[in-house]
């Protein structure tokens, strides 16, 4: 499919959009993918701290307690010193705690409660310290034993492992969606650059089969260039053959009329001179004549008269039949061509039919072969070519035969129909195959009546219908009319016309 | 010195009037040879080369044709080639009648070997002088035999 410089120049730009559109997907997609990157990179972070300070808080709690539990054991001040260094990290330490899990309202109330529940516990504790130190170690182990403080690190250590698990998760989570964002960016990336890459192929496609059309185009144009030159060639050959039928034309018209002219003028002379001698005969007014001047009176009055005037008078009708024949043949020129659909198989043999009487008198045949089913041409003139023809062929038959008559119309190259139109008749002797077609003109023995125009104006009207006729005749042998017809004669009207 | 054998003048001519007009003329100009007219090309040629072509019918015959170059069956170009390109007729005169003047086709019947060329003005005492002297032109002119 050839393309035109409008798709050329609409392909392009479409491929210029979707290769935007698709840059534009790519960048927005992986803004879009680093966004989310970015939020479950922050999640990831948050999780963290939150498991860390929630572990660094039961380290704390554990530690807190471990040391105590050594020294009510032991009632030994070193074993306080770790309670010492973590009892103070406690209380900062919920506090960092307590405002991670702002961010995570599940937890919120948990935590709440727990502050006041650690505060119980540290009194506690520091409350069996207290005892210990003073010796009430018993007492304080009593308190201990209430399991109020376990009951609370318990509650509090449930409450972390769950914290930690759920961080772990959400960790796990904020990763595994991390890879997810990555994958999609790769993905993005590859389906962006494909696409860009499909979309610079085929603008290169575009471009390069514009390119080739471009140049098969050019390369038309100049066969097309080529083609001209040759058509210009056959024109003016058409033309050089014009210019001498209309310059021979002229010379049969002006031989042709003066032929007559002679006669005119050299009877008239001939009419002056039978005048005189019966003038004398006639003006004597009763002198003498001799026996010469009488014969010669009447004579002139019974044979010369007569043949002058004779001459005179046929001469003139010679005349004005022969300018009646060249108008016939400049109207025939000049008449409109209707183009028509023509069934030519239809027309030729309703053109047979004319002639089928005469055919069968003549003990002859027809036979016809049309491959050529449809032309557009003009109907009338169509007819009378063959018409004409086919009262050649009966008329000039060979009287020594039956008279077979052929007509073979087909398709030729160059959008054009031949039909030949042959019979086995006298034929045309080979010095006559111009001729005949010339006005006034007739070949071989003049034993039918005729006046040598009807292929003159066969010639005409082909002419007219943009076509060409010739002949092939072998003398003796019969006769072979070609004639050649644009498949559409308005083709031919409109170049002419340009 | 022997008389000359009378010459037979072949006048091929189409035209009846034209025909006539000549013959009055030559007859005015005291020519009495015998006038054997045609009209058309084809039944000239069969007289003037018999009906085989072969021109064997005119051997021994003193001729002088008279030719018109437009006949409506043949030129008189191609009699006038037949003629002068057969043996036996070649060597009768041939005397070219035309109403044309075109030069070219004067000049190619002298080349085919025409004697004399005629042409028919319309004036017509022109005619008659030309065809009067063509008569003088006989009376003293020795017409070979044929061979």
């Amino acid at each position: 499919m050839p393309i035109t410089q409008t798709s050329f120049l609409r392909g392009g730009a479409v491929l210029l959009i979707v290769g935007l559109l698709a840059l534009l997907a790519i960048v927005g997609s992986t803004i879009w993918l680093v966004e989310r990157s970015q939020h479950y990179f922050n999640e990831v972070v948050a999780a963290r701290d939150l498991r860390t300070s929630t572990n660094n808080l039961r380290i704390a709690m554990q530690e807190v307690e471990t040391s105590q539990r050594g020294f009510l054991l032991t009632q030994e001040e070193s074993y306080l010193e770790p309670y010492e260094a973590a009892h103070n990290r406690i209380i900062p330490t919920f506090e960092e705690l307590r405002t991670i899990v702002e961010r995570y309202p599940q937890y919120l109330d948990a935590v709440e409660r727990l502050g006041p529940e650690i505060e119980s516990k540290l009194a506690e504790m520091d409350q069996t310290i207290q005892l210990a130190r003073t010796g009430q170690v018993a007492e304080a182990v009593e308190i201990v034993a209430t399991d109020r403080g376990k009951e609370i690190m318990d509650e509090a250590r449930a409450l972390f492992t769950r914290i930690v698990a759920d961080a772990d998760n959400r960790l796990i989570e904020g990763v595994e969606e991390q890879r997810f964002s990555a994958n999609l960016l790769r993905v993005v990336a590859i389906a962006g650059g494909f696409l860009i890459l499909l979309v610079g192929g085929g603008s290169v496609w575009i471009a390069l089969s514009y390119t080739r059309d471009l140049l098969a185009a050019r390369q038309e144009v100049e066969t097309l260039n080529a083609g001209l030159e040759q058509r210009v060639k056959e024109r003016t050959h058409d033309l050089i053959r014009a210019n001498e039928e209309v310059q021979r034309f002229a010379y049969i018209v002006t031989h042709d009329l003066r032929a007559p002219l002679v006669n005119i003028m050299g009877f008239t002379s001939e009419l002056d001179q039978t005048m005189k001698s019966i003038q004398s005969y006639v003006l004597a007014e009763g002198g003498t004549l001799s026996e010469q001047e009488i014969h010669e009176a009447r004579a002139a009055a019974a044979e010369d008269l007569p043949e002058a005037i004779g001459f005179i008078r046929s001469s003139t009708r010679k005349m004005d039949g022969l300018i009646n024949a060249i108008l016939k043949i400049s109207r025939e020129g000049k008449r409109p061509i209707k183009p028509e659909t023509i069934d030519l198989q239809a027309l030729l043999e309703a053109n047979l039919a004319t002639i089928q009487h005469q055919i069968a008198e003549a003990d002859g045949e027809a036979t016809l072969s049309v491959t050529a089913p449809r032309i557009v041409s003009d109907r009338l003139s169509i007819e009378q070519v063959v018409g004409n023809l086919l009262d050649n062929a009966v008329k000039y038959r060979a009287g020594d035969r039956p008279l077979e008559i052929r007509i073979v119309a087909r398709n030729v190259p160059g959008g054009q129909v031949l039909i030949d139109v042959s019979d086995n008749g006298r034929g045309i002797a080979a010095e006559d195959h111009q001729r005949v077609f010339d006005l006034f003109r007739r070949s071989g023995q003049q034993d039918k009546p005729g006046e040598g125009i009807g292929l003159a104006h066969v010639r005409t009207l082909v002419r007219s219908l943009g076509g060409d006729i010739t002949l092939s005749s072998e003398f003796g042998k019969g006769t072979t009319f070609s004639i050649l017809l644009p498949l559409d004669v308005r083709t031919v009207i409109r170049s002419e016309a340009a | 010195m022997n008389a000359p054998k009378p010459v037979t003048i072949i006048m091929i001519e189409d035209d009846e009037g034209h025909a006539r007009l000549i013959e009055k003329n030559i007859r005015r100009a005291g020519v009495n040879n015998e006038i054997i007219p045609f009209t058309n090309g084809t039944e000239a040629l069969r007289y003037l080369l018999g009906a085989d072509g072969s021109g064997l019918e005119s051997a021994g015959r003193h001729l002088l044709v008279l030719l018109d170059l437009n006949l409506p069956d043949m030129t008189g170009v191609s009699i006038l080639e037949k003629v002068k390109n057969n043996q036996h007729t070649r060597l009768s005169p041939v005397v070219v009648l035309t109403t044309t003047d075109d030069e070219r086709e004067i000049q190619r019947c002298y080349d085919l070997g025409a004697n004399v060329y005629i042409t028919k003005p319309v004036d017509y005492e022109g005619f008659a002088n030309a065809i009067r002297q063509l008569g003088l032109f006989f009376s003293v002119m020795q017409v070979p035999e044929t061979e």
